[in-house]
């Protein structure tokens, strides 16, 4: 009786420690594996200390064997989870390890405009030398931000700016990226131009797959997609598909449209994830040479399709570039005292046939585009 | 009394809790087939089929499990960590036989993992199995750097997961449908699926007949597992690359599409074959929709309004199937 009433109120001491010690060895595991095929640091006498502090967030932190002259935070709404910030993390390590910065990255692991706040809070309490932030949402973002820098930290925005005029924006030193409207502006007037170009006239429908609904860099650049439609007069405009991040059902979702909608001559996709599943369908279906892709960022894959002529064209912002740029004016400021344009645009940088051999470098040496 | 077996009679096929998912998918196929004659055609059914499989696959398992009342909330990230694992043995050199079983062996191991945690640890399985979702989820994420991992190798018998069989059928239908009718048979025709329904319905009343509880629950989490790993196996088959993201939200897709099925959240009640039929039914919807040009971010409200409604349906046709059956 007495050791089922010690049962039913909770664990006994070897079943706690058989949990903790499955615990240990399941995270063990994993931290060997991470190790084991985590890229080699750069310098032989370099010492790497990869730490992960929660499962929600990952902190990279890159030392060095020369003691670090700044300590930067780059805070990003982007975390592991999303291929696109591996070139970003990797560009701001490098121009760490090249200037002798500690470059301290955090980005969640799912996009939370609280966990942004959060995490620029428990930066500014470390008391760094600078500060270099996406500003993902400019009213969440305002009254910390802007306390941060009466305490005297600057702060370099980067990837997603403050959208308000120069005198209501938060007041931090620049803007390093581009625009997410503008990038889906210039893709959709490239399609339009090459449509002309090469049929002589604007193609009879498109279609955009959003992998992600409601994300508001993806919803501004179909956006802009869409207005350049309805500015060159196409009659249409494309209707947005949301094809999930699952590339089975991606895959599926576009080839039902084709089918309700066979007039459709361009799928838009806003990333490699809308993009390999609509190339491969194209592919499958034999459509090349009528149906045509154009999307937004780069892989080797998408690389591929621009040769094979499937994809007409992709936008890149050169991500390592916002990785690697806002470091070194951060630093320039911090030492220097350089103050940083108020717009340093690292896109968007229309990628077609003419542009492969150079995109190509970018990708082997920065693993993105 | 005449009354009374009339109404017994009008009413028996509702011990048959399959019923709802069968009249919703014909009453959803003529609507579909009104907006847009193209819904019938064996193209449509392919996708659709081609949808279904890969859901329904980790469907069945998660049902098979719910009936013993347990939840897995780890199938998504088995499902690409499973595929991960094949993808690097095979870019290793490794044989096929050796990724397809290594795959298989991890979502075993995992679903063993869960149920050593559900049951030692004694906490539910739903924080457990949540817990365990997050622990692989980030180990992917730490591994990959979140970069999707391709396969680098050409390996002609993946084609048994991703070859296609007349049109655009694909083979996965036939993996959905032996692995459906499995458990379903295990479920319904042996001793075994007998213990699964007591343990999920009592499970003090299940050992008091002397049937081993622990036993049962740890086969149905290993079952549950490995059907993710095996859906897992599909999709990288057909693409050849498997995303560190991939599979997010399928845990929560296929226990709803149990649910609708008619399994009880609570345990013990349900079947495999509602659940198999429950997917199929969610990718009738989603195919359907956009054949009949409905706004296409709609999709997903439309599938919240099913499942409360399913849901309703389910716990009236259960009641009186208890009544009446």
């Amino acid at each position: 009786m007495s050791s089922r009433v010690r049962r039913a109120q909770g664990f006994t001491t070897t079943q706690a420690i058989a949990v903790v010690v499955i615990a240990v060895i399941a995270l063990a595991a994993g931290f060997a594996v991470g190790r084991a095929t985590a890229p080699a640091p750069a310098p032989a006498e370099g010492v790497e200390t990869v730490t992960v502090t929660k499962t929600v967030t990952e902190t990279v932190t890159v030392g060095e064997a020369r003691e670090p002259e700044f300590t930067f935070y780059y805070i990003s709404h982007g975390g592991p989870a999303d291929p696109w910030w591996g070139p970003v993390i990797k560009g701001a390590e490098l121009a760490g390890q090249l200037l002798g910065v500690k470059v301290v990255y955090q980005g969640p692991e799912k996009f939370s405009i609280k966990w942004l706040v959060d995490a620029l809070q428990s930066a500014a309490a470390a008391k760094p030398d600078g500060i270099i932030i996406t500003v993902t949402d400019y009213q969440a973002l305002d009254e910390p931000l802007r306390k941060v820098i009466e305490q005297g930290i600057p702060v370099i925005a980067v990837n997603v700016p403050d959208p308000r005029p120069p005198d209501e924006r938060i007041p931090y030193l620049g803007y390093v990226g581009q625009d997410e409207y503008q990038a889906g502006y210039k893709l959709g007037e490239y399609v339009i131009k090459w449509f002309q170009r090469e049929f002589g006239r604007l193609p009879k429908n498109a279609v955009i797959g959003i992998h992600e609904v409601g994300h508001v860099g993806l919803e501004l650049r179909a956006k802009g997609i869409q207005d350049a439609f309805r500015d060159a007069g196409a009659g249409y405009v494309p209707e947005k598909l949301d094809i999930t991040t699952d590339i089975t059902k991606a895959y599926e979702i576009l080839k039902s449209y084709l089918r309700a909608n066979p007039d459709v001559e361009v799928i838009f996709t806003l990333g490699p994830l809308g993009a390999h599943p609509a190339m491969q369908l194209i592919v499958d279906e034999g459509l090349q040479g009528k149906v045509f892709v154009a999307t937004v960022d780069l892989d080797d894959k998408i690389l591929q399709g621009i040769r094979d002529g499937i994809v007409i064209a992709a936008v890149s912002q050169q991500p390592f570039a916002q990785g690697f740029l806002p470091v070194v004016f951060m630093y320039l400021y911090v030492k220097y005292g350089i103050v940083p344009p108020e717009h340093v645009p690292t896109g968007p940088t229309i990628i077609d046939k003419n542009l492969l051999g150079i995109v190509e470098k970018q990708i082997q040496t920065t693993g993105g585009a | 009394m005449a009354l009374k077996r009339i109404e017994r009679i009008a009413l028996a096929p509702l011990k048959y809790r399959e019923l709802g998912v069968i009249i919703s998918i014909i009453v959803f196929a003529a609507i579909f087939y009104y907006l847009n004659p193209q819904f019938a055609t064996a193209e449509t059914l392919a996708t659709i089929v081609s949808l279904a499989a890969e859901l329904g696959i980790i469907a069945v398992g998660v049902s098979f499990l719910m009936i013993a009342g347990e939840f897995d909330l780890s199938v998504g990230a088995v499902f690409a960590a499973s595929s991960m694992l094949a993808v690097w043995l095979l870019n290793e050199g490794y044989p096929f036989p050796v990724a397809v079983a290594a795959a298989l062996g991890l979502g075993a191991l995992v679903g063993l993992v869960n149920a050593a945690v559900t049951i030692i640890g004694r906490i539910p399985s739903f924080i457990a199995t949540l817990g365990m979702m997050w622990l692989i989820r980030g180990i992917l994420l730490a591994v990959t750097k979140g970069f999707p991992v391709r396969l680098e190798v050409e390996e002609p018998m993946l084609a048994i997961f991703s070859a296609t069989i007349i049109g655009d059928l694909r083979v996965s239908a036939l993996w959905f449908l032996a692995l459906a009718a499995a458990l379903h048979f295990i479920l319904v025709a042996t001793a075994f699926g007998n213990w699964v329904q007591a343990v999920g319905g009592s499970p003090a009343t299940a050992r008091a007949l002397g049937v081993n509880v622990n036993l049962v629950k740890t086969v149905a989490f290993v079952i549950s597992g490995m059907s993710a790993a095996l859906a897992g196996l599909i999709a990288m088959a057909r693409f050849k690359v498997v995303e560190p993201v991939a599979g997010v939200g399928l845990e929560l897709e296929a226990i709803a599409s149990a649910v609708i099925g008619g399994c009880s959240l609570a345990g013990g009640v349900g079947t495999v074959a509602g659940a198999a039929l429950a997917a199929f039914l969610v990718s009738e919807i989603r195919t359907g929709l956009i054949l009949a040009g409905a706004p296409a971010y709609w999709y997903i409200g439309f599938m919240g309004l099913l499942l409360i409604v399913v849901g309703i349906i389910n716990l009236r046709v259960g009641r009186a199937g208890v009544r009446y059956g």
